[in-house]
């Protein structure tokens, strides 16, 4: 871009460096500073990374049912065992991290673009369309969430896109709530004033200034989440909804090894799989401490 | 100790604000539960009948034509889903949630057996939170920074991390069948006293609720003791004991009262995977039956029983709350 002449013979000073890419790199910096939002970073990395070679570094393939070879205790052959139906743990486990990485991260999504839209509609509009959006939220809210997920499961069969749908609307309504929160704070800001006051749209000043302050704090609980929403795909498994049962997720492992919880020398089936999700919801938990501490302190106080 | 105006300038309470104001906040409050259970209702409808014709086919049998017809006759499901909505919410209020698709019991009765398990379990995972939640948050908070408190601190987040699936599993796994914890609930094969099968669960549903709890008293505990009122309770010269016991945790007891009473809405809900975990049988355990069944008069049933609990549980406590700080039912 060519700089303008300078006028009075004046030196133009060179561009100042992007604010914004300042910002990320303070936040990236206090991040890096906490020990266990490194530890939860590299808890989730592993995730993403086994969920995307999955079908590279299986040792063998998590469908294959041996039932000659079941529930094997770990061996070098099978590092983790065999299952109750003679599938290689390890496989099945990697896979299903595959599951979660997927159902989370999808779920996490879902919810957070419906539940932003309808917060920041309701926070923003205020009225009737609030009070609209509250009581819906609400009856959402009243709901037992396990059983919403169960019946939508059931309404669209078994599969993962249902499993992700069915989380996400049950999921939406704390994200909606949170929205709405911050928006509603943020609307009578001056800087908003001042947008409307240059003949701003609704729409522009919603997306370019209110929300961009106000998302923040729905991330990090988008992060809070995702580890709920990987727990309540196990939960759906372990009742016999879900992904269809031939599908090695670790809810259902667990299920499946529910029958021999108190059999000594089968405590592989259900120790491996219960590990995973309990890493996986405490590393997305610390991930979430770790950036609201990294965020600005000063988004804490209001809500 | 002085009496009358005195007290009255020390706790402007709830009796500084007109009744008036109270009265259309409880009013507000109460309508709002209504609507909700109302919505509650339409959208379970909504759902079970999204799940198509329960009578088509009933799981491996094969059922003929004619008796399927029977059979929806019977249960009025060959109706018009507005017209059954309206005489489900109609039966409601004599009791009457209809008859379940596979044993033909009354639904009422099922829920009679079952609630007053759930309520049992509920009240002690409560128990349990508040005992073990507020004594460890005071700890953490009188002795900050100290080991205690990192120690305190660590096992909550880990808590709060740990599934209610994963703990279940874990305290099933290596407790039941040993000493007083039962390997079966009494409920279906052997008689055992309640408390020994209703500990095991209620520890599950416990250790993440109390983790919470320990944040919460911690926090509060922690802005309290730096207020002013605990200075000046110091200053007078109360002794350390009456400052803590007297002042600094009742005034910081706010949040874990209303946390505790929206959790204990949810519990008494049903817990469906702890309960089905130990095949305990309360509502939770049911309805995760009834779930595999397709058993469509029992799944409404408990939905809006749930939905009841929480919507009443949670009312109580904004009315407690707005009782307790003034300032809410003032905005």
């Amino acid at each position: 871009m060519a700089h303008p002449l300078p006028v009075g013979g004046f030196p133009v000073p060179p561009p100042l460096p992007s604010r914004r890419r300042g910002q990320l790199a303070e936040i990236a910096r206090r991040y890096r500073r906490n020990k266990l939002a490194m530890v939860g970073l590299g808890v989730v990395a592993l995730l993403v990374f086994l969920a995307v070679l999955e079908p590279l570094i299986t040792p063998y393939d998590p469908f294959e049912q041996n039932l000659r070879n079941t529930m094997a205790p770990p061996s070098p052959a099978h590092w983790f065992g065999t299952d109750v139906l003679g599938r290689d743990l390890l496989s099945a486990i990697i896979y299903g991290a595959r599951l979660a990485v997927l159902v989370g991260l999808g779920a996490v999504t879902m919810a957070l673009l419906v539940g932003v839209a309808l917060g920041a509609l309701a926070g923003f509009r205020g009225g009737v369309t609030d009070g609209i959006i509250a009581r819906v939220t609400d009856v959402f809210l009243a709901f037992p969430a396990l059983v919403g997920a169960i019946l939508i499961v059931r309404a669209f069969g078994a599969g993962v896109l249902p499993v992700i749908v069915a989380l996400a609307l049950v999921g939406w309504p704390t994200t909606a709530r949170l929205a709405r929160g911050q928006v509603l704070a943020l609307r009578e800001a001056e800087y908003v004033e001042a947008a409307r006051a240059i003949g701003a749209s609704d729409p522009r000043i919603v997306l370019r200034h209110i929300l961009p302050n106000a998302i923040a704090p729905v991330l990090v609980y988008a992060f809070t989440s995702t580890g709920g929403y990987v727990v309540a795909m196990a939960s759906l498994s372990y009742l016999g909804v879900g992904v269809p049962p031939d599908v090695p997720e670790w809810g259902r492992l667990i299920e499946q090894a529910s029958d021999f919880l108190r059999v000594p020398g089968k405590a592989h089936l259900w120790i491996f799989p219960s590990l995973a999700i309990c890493l996986t919801t405490l590393g997305f938990a610390f991930v979430a401490d770790g950036l609201r501490d990294a965020l600005d302190p000063r988004l804490w106080d209001r809500s | 100790m002085p009496a009358g105006p005195v007290v009255a300038i020390r706790r402007p309470g709830p009796r500084a604000v007109p009744g008036v104001r109270m009265g259309t906040f409880l009013l507000r409050r109460i309508v709002q539960g209504v609507l909700v259970v109302f919505g509650a209702t339409l959208l379970i409808f909504l759902a079970t009948f999204s799940l198509g014709d329960p009578f088509a086919t009933t799981g491996a049998r094969v059922v003929p034509t004619e008796v399927q017809e029977i059979n929806r006759a019977k249960f009025g499901v060959d109706q018009p889903l507005p017209r059954q909505y309206l005489t489900y919410l109609g039966n409601i209020f004599t009791f009457d949630l209809g008859v379940d698709f596979d044993q033909r019991r009354p639904v009422v009765d099922m829920l009679a057996e079952t609630v007053p398990n759930t309520i049992r379990l509920a009240l002690v995972t409560i128990l349990i939170d508040i005992l073990i939640g507020v004594t460890a948050g005071i700890i953490a908070a009188l002795r900050k920074y100290s080991f205690w408190d990192v120690f305190v601190t660590v096992i909550c987040t880990l808590a709060i991390g740990m599934p209610t699936l994963v703990i279940g599993i874990l305290l099933a796994a290596n407790l039941s069948g040993i000493g007083p914890f039962p390997a079966v609930p009494h409920s279906f094969t052997v008689e055992v006293p309640w408390y020994s099968e209703v500990v095991l669960p209620a520890c599950t549903l416990a250790i993440v609720d109390a983790a919470f709890i320990v944040r919460l008293m911690r926090g509060s505990m922690i802005e309290v003791l730096h207020s002013d009122y605990i200075r000046a309770a110091r200053a007078k010269g109360l002794s350390e004991l009456r400052v803590i016991g007297k002042h600094a945790v009742r005034n910081s007891m706010l949040p874990v009262v209303t946390y505790t009473g929206v959790s204990l809405g949810v519990l008494f809900g049903g817990a469906i995977i702890t309960e089905t975990i130990f095949q305990y049988n309360g509502v939770g355990y049911l309805l995760s039956r009834a779930i595999v069944s397709s058993n469509t008069p029992v799944l409404i049933a408990i939905v809006v029983f749930s939905v009841l609990a929480c919507v009443v549980l949670s009312t109580l406590v904004d009315i407690l709350y707005a009782y307790l700080d003034p300032r809410i039912r003032l905005s």
